[in-house]
């Protein structure tokens, strides 16, 4: 383990709503092959976590650095290696699904790129939806095609907030044999998640984020998927 | 039924309502609350008409009001001072029109200005036939749609008033538009009652046909004449501009003024026979059309409330494309930026709409100079083309708003903007060589020569990209900065600003060229704004990076002071603000973490 590179560095990271403190002093080192799961109640402050950690939200105190580079989500070569879908994931309305991953593989310079969407869509499921506008897909489907994004593009990197929201049985069932997949090939992982199935199957390290409570300590305990990695 | 009947039936509604009683389950943490609500008692429903319901909807508003009488007459007096000072400035300007035009005595003079209110005609009915069918143009709110157009009621009389509203209001504003428009192009003044009424009278004919075919959902008409009648529109800006400069004779495009009382008749009989068709077909109007336009109006009054035109056509945007559905995929082409610009180009063979809108923005110098107005041309021009250019940088758009897309490309915000500004640099480049001889002054305007013409083309052309890129980039109005106390409650400083977002660019890079200072100035004012907006600067985290330096120096005077008083300084001492001590490890910090919020 102690060969493996460091990803993901978050240093006594805090931040504060208002005068309400959301994370206090938190602090996470992410390794090559590692998948980081938080877990906790709505409202515990990771989402806002994950936010500071891929940058979308700068913290009030302390650093962040993906691979040695201070996090600023600006950075081209930031943004090279880390994928992550969070809520503010956007769509180009007027591009189809498969156009989306088209310009996403192309962009990242992705060998054969035609082979490699197909290959992206089919496993996502979308192939029938593939000329359809993001508008016109039903909750489910925009999810699919969210994920589908991440995977679509190299990676080092892959953070996720929530990823099983409005996905079916068997969307969960696919997602976590993927993210077992990918651990195992070296990516980083970093996931928020209310799916015990999925956390159990994915995670090596498994912190509980205990939100805004007076004297609540979050406890970090290694997680079943551990001993795959 | 009279205000008083329909008052009366609601407190009948109010009073024939089942006595509220005691919960029969008190939950007892909450007992000693004073709940005002009860669980409703097994009861005859009472039987109750439309009337009834509306009259008891009106009741709750009412009881809601939020201000008081004196803030509604000072908002009342502000209104008409407003209206006043307005009303006489546009009157001054039309007395003005009416003497310049005594002086228009030849033939092409003449005919060059009956052609703009023939212009503002087309493009009115135009106008009035998109925003029909947008919103409807009968709509009805999310909330009447859920309660009311369940309910056993008839739903014609509920949107009976809506129907006639929206069409006698389409025949005024549109009659109004053209009086004073037809006023300042020197018409007399029996033309602009001619004019007025044949506007007005069209439009609400156009409006009640829309509700007419809002029942059976029969668009493709609609948009066959609402095309007819932009085409309309761009002709007679054409003939306008080939009249003044001479290109064809005056009398080709003379139309007799009977011919505009014609219309007017027409529009009247379109307006009576489909506003009474529509009238009738009230009751099938799907609920899904009507709540769909009721949607549409909250969603735009959202982001009317704090000025951001930008949300405004985002919105539009997403309905259309949800309309569209569906496009037949096309492979892109090349790799890293070169994909993001390829991309455009598709969208551009897709949806080529805009560049007929580039093509329009063509024309306005050239009418401009026709209608004497020549030295106002860089400024009108470049506007012209800035809202042209608009559409063109969806992408942009998409990859400003919020940061989830563009984290997921691997370019900076300086490449990703420059990428997304080719395709649209190339059509304003077209529309530079398109307006260059307007510029060199062919039309009368202001004389310059080739190479000045050039550059003030150039430097026009730049002002419209300029302020289409700031228009699209420009970022919301943050409600979370300290507001500004206002006779109208809490404004946010940047509200006002953001009304002149793009403007403001096209103001500044043409403003050497209105003030008669050589063009080359006006480019090289262009290359400067054009350099800060394709840059991207993030000043909040420019800020940052500033406090946070701010911060290790004040730390590390702290240290140098702890050191020369005491010898041993307690480690991590820092001010508020500053970095704390780096973790080692997640595993060693995780036992370490600590949220100490309080909830309220």
């Amino acid at each position: 383990m102690a060969s493996r590179s460091v990803v993901l560095t978050a240093s006594g990271i805090s931040k504060t709503f208002g005068e309400v403190p959301i994370v206090s002093d938190f602090s996470l080192t992410v390794h090559a092959g590692d998948a980081v799961a938080l877990t906790g109640r709505n409202g515990a402050g990771k989402s806002t976590i994950l936010r500071m950690l891929i940058g979308a939200q700068k913290p009030d105190t302390g650093r962040v650095e993906f691979e040695g580079i201070r996090m600023s989500e600006t950075n081209p070569e930031i943004r090279r290696g880390m994928a992550s879908v969070i809520d503010d994931l956007d769509f180009f309305p007027d591009l189809s699904v498969v156009e989306h991953l088209d310009l996403m593989a192309r962009a990242h310079g992705v060998p054969e790129p035609d082979a490699h969407v197909d290959a992206v869509l089919a496993e996502v499921q979308l192939v029938p939806q593939s000329g359809q506008l993001p508008g016109t897909l039903s909750s489910g489907q925009r999810r699919r095609l969210a994920l589908a994004t991440a995977f679509v593009r190299p990676r080092r990197l892959l953070v996720l907030d929530e990823p099983e929201q409005r996905l079916d049985v068997e969307g969960v069932a696919w997602l976590a044999d993927r993210l077992v997949e990918e651990r195992k090939r070296g990516l980083a992982i970093i996931m928020a998640s209310h799916e015990p199935h999925l956390v159990d199957a994915v995670a090596t390290r498994r912190i509980h984020v205990v939100g805004p409570e007076p004297a609540g300590v979050a406890a970090e305990a290694p997680g079943a998927g551990e001993a795959d990695a | 039924m009279s205000k008083k009947q329909r008052k009366r039936s609601a407190s009948t509604v109010a009073e024939a309502a089942p006595v509220a009683t005691e919960p029969e389950e008190t939950v007892a943490d909450h007992a000693g609350r004073d709940w005002n609500f009860a669980f409703l008692p097994d009861a005859e429903p009472e039987w109750v008409d439309e009337a009834a319901l509306h009259g008891l909807m009106k009741d709750w508003r009412h009881g809601r009001a939020t201000r008081t009488i004196g803030q509604v007459l000072s908002d009342a007096y502000f209104a008409v001072f407003t209206i006043v000072l307005l009303g006489a400035m546009i009157v001054n300007a039309i007395i003005g029109s009416q003497h310049a035009a005594a002086s228009c005595t030849t033939a092409d003079c003449a005919v060059g200005r009956t052609l703009i209110p023939w212009g503002v005609y087309f493009a009115l009915c135009a106008l009035t036939l998109g925003v029909a069918r947008l919103f409807g143009p009968v709509l009805a709110s999310a909330a009447e749609g859920f309660w009311l157009m369940e309910a056993p009621i008839g739903r014609a009389r509920l949107l009976r008033p809506r129907l006639w509203g929206v069409i006698v209001l389409a025949g005024l504003l549109t009659a109004a538009l053209q009086a004073v428009v037809a006023a300042l192009a020197g018409e007399p003044g029996h033309l602009v009652a001619a004019f007025a009424a044949a506007t007005g009278l069209s439009c609400a004919g156009l409006m009640a046909w829309a509700a007419a075919a809002q029942s059976g959902d029969r668009r493709r008409p609609l948009a066959l004449v609402r095309a007819v009648a932009a085409l309309g529109a761009v002709v007679a800006l054409t003939a306008m501009v080939a009249v003044s400069a001479g290109w064809v004779a005056a009398g080709r495009f003379a139309v007799p003024d009977a011919a505009v009382w014609v219309l007017a008749g027409a529009g009247a009989l379109l307006a009576l026979g489909c506003g009474t068709l529509a009238h009738r077909r009230l009751d099938v109007i799907p609920r899904a059309r009507l709540t769909s336009g009721g949607s549409l109006v909250s969603s735009m009054q959202g982001a009317m409330f704090a000025l951001d035109f930008g949300l405004a056509r985002d919105i539009l945007v997403e309905r259309e494309a949800a309309a569209r559905g569906h496009v037949r995929p096309t492979r892109g082409r090349g790799t890293e930026v070169f994909a993001l610009v390829w991309r455009d180009v598709q969208r551009l063979a897709r949806f080529p709409r805009p560049l007929f809108g580039v093509l329009g923005a063509a024309l306005v110098p050239y009418a401009l100079d026709a209608i004497g107005l020549g030295l106002a041309s860089p400024l009108l021009g470049a506007i012209a083309l800035m809202v042209a250019l608009i559409p063109l940088f969806g992408a942009l758009r998409v990859l400003s708003r919020t940061s989830g897309l563009a984290r997921t490309l691997p370019f900076s915000t300086r490449q990703i903007r420059l990428a997304t500004s080719v395709v649209p640099a190339l059509l304003a480049a077209v529309w530079c060589a398109l307006v260059t001889p307007s510029m060199a002054g062919i039309l009368g305007g202001v004389a310059r020569a080739p190479l000045e013409a050039s550059l003030a083309a150039l430097a026009t052309a730049a002002a419209g990209l300029l302020g289409a890129m700031r228009w699209q980039t420009a970022r919301p109005v943050d409600f979370q900065v300290p507001m500004l106390a206002t006779s109208s409650g809490a404004v946010p400083p940047t509200l006002i600003f953001n009304l002149l977002r793009g403007f403001d660019m096209v103001a500044l890079v043409t403003a050497p060229l209105l003030l008669g200072v050589a063009p080359v100035w006006a480019v090289a004012l262009a290359a400067v704004v054009a350099g800060f907006l394709t840059a991207g600067i993030n000043t909040a985290e420019m800020t940052e990076e500033a406090a946070e330096q701010r911060a290790a120096l004040e730390e590390e005077r702290n240290r140098a002071k702890g050191k020369a008083s005491r010898p041993a300084a307690r480690p991590g001492g820092g001010p508020a603000g500053s970095t704390p001590r780096p973790r080692p490890t997640g595993a060693t910090a995780a036992g370490q973490r600590r949220a100490t919020a309080r909830r309220k």
